[in-house]
């Protein structure tokens, strides 16, 4: 797909998945799935903004590994922080 | 390649540039290059670390916190916090788009993208304004509890790097206009470009912890 393309798609993709967010915001109920749910779109939007707005995707390595590895630990962090939340209160207690 | 020549971000940029002239359809950055130049990733990679110690303290404060935490987002708008959104992604979509623009050597076709960045930028600060006075208007301030101060710490320090970004926006508008860029030589641009895709990114953390997740 040329270059062009893929950004007005994207553009509008990362909006859908942004008003469908909020959605979800407003009627789900909150649990571990919507968390869940919540994170890989995270991870997806940010995915698709340093591959192809950023230009990473074919880009120095380190840079790339850096800012792609953002959005694997942030998400992964959300959810970790839902499921062992208690954990973590208990580790950064003083 | 020799791999002095793939570690030099500059060296990569003028051989694809040349590369791509050749055959006349710039459509995708080189192998290995770097986007703008190696002191904007500096300052990206701290506004990214500032940024990812200051998610820390949110995950910390929820996992203190996680009633208040659960409750918090439910007080603020999302219509604010949805809007601001679309406004980041659609200006960093813009920025794609004026260096797509540029690298085609359709300048006034850049300045108007770059325009439609400000005037998305702005339209971020014009919501956010509205949505502090709103939430002043229902009593929300920073001191009501952890939830709200991590919500005004975040959000503002994402708002300092927009205006910083705008600063930015504007002296590569003003380089734009003045014809300083060519399909050759736009790293400045490509610079800017970089750092506001990176304080979108931000926002697309900050969004979906402080607004949606409940």
């Amino acid at each position: 797909m040329p270059h062009e393309k893929l950004l007005d798609r994207l553009w509008l993709l990362l909006v859908a998945l942004t008003l469908g967010g909020a959605w979800i915001g407003e009627a789900a109920e909150p649990g571990l799935a919507v968390t869940i749910v919540i994170s890989l779109t995270m991870a997806f939007k940010g995915r698709m903004v340093v591959d192809h707005f950023m230009e990473l995707k074919s880009a120095n390595r380190t840079l790339r590994s850096l800012m792609r590895g953002f959005f694997y630990v942030i998400p992964a962090v959300t959810v970790l922080t839902t499921l062992f939340g208690d954990w973590l209160a208990r580790l950064t207690t003083l | 390649m020799p791999a002095r020549i793939r570690r030099d971000g500059r060296a990569l940029n003028e051989e694809y540039y040349v590369s791509q002239t050749a055959l006349s359809s710039p459509e995708a950055p080189a192998e290995g290059r770097i986007p703008g130049n190696k002191g904007i990733w500096a300052g990206i990679l701290s506004e990214m670390t500032e940024f990812a110690l200051l998610f820390g303290v949110y995950f910390i404060a929820r996992a203190h916190y996680p009633e208040v935490f659960r409750e918090g987002p439910a007080r603020l708008s999302t219509l604010a916090g949805t809007l601001n959104t679309v406004m980041m992604i659609s200006g960093s979509y813009f920025v794609a788009k004026a260096v797509h623009a540029i690298r085609q050597n359709r300048q006034q076709s850049c300045l108007r993208w770059l325009l439609l960045v400000l005037l998305a930028a702005c339209g971020y600060l014009l919501i956010k304004a509205l949505e502090f006075r709103w939430n002043l208007g229902h009593g929300i301030t920073g001191g009501m509890n952890l939830f709200f101060t991590v919500y005004y710490y975040l959000t503002f320090t994402h708002m300092v790097h927009v205006v910083w970004g705008m600063m930015g926006l504007m002296w590569v508008m003003v380089r734009t206009r003045s014809g300083a860029y060519s399909p050759q030589d736009h790293d400045g641009l490509e610079a800017f470009a970089s750092y506001w895709h990176a304080t979108d990114l931000a926002w697309l953390v900050i969004f979906p912890l402080l607004y949606v997740l409940h």
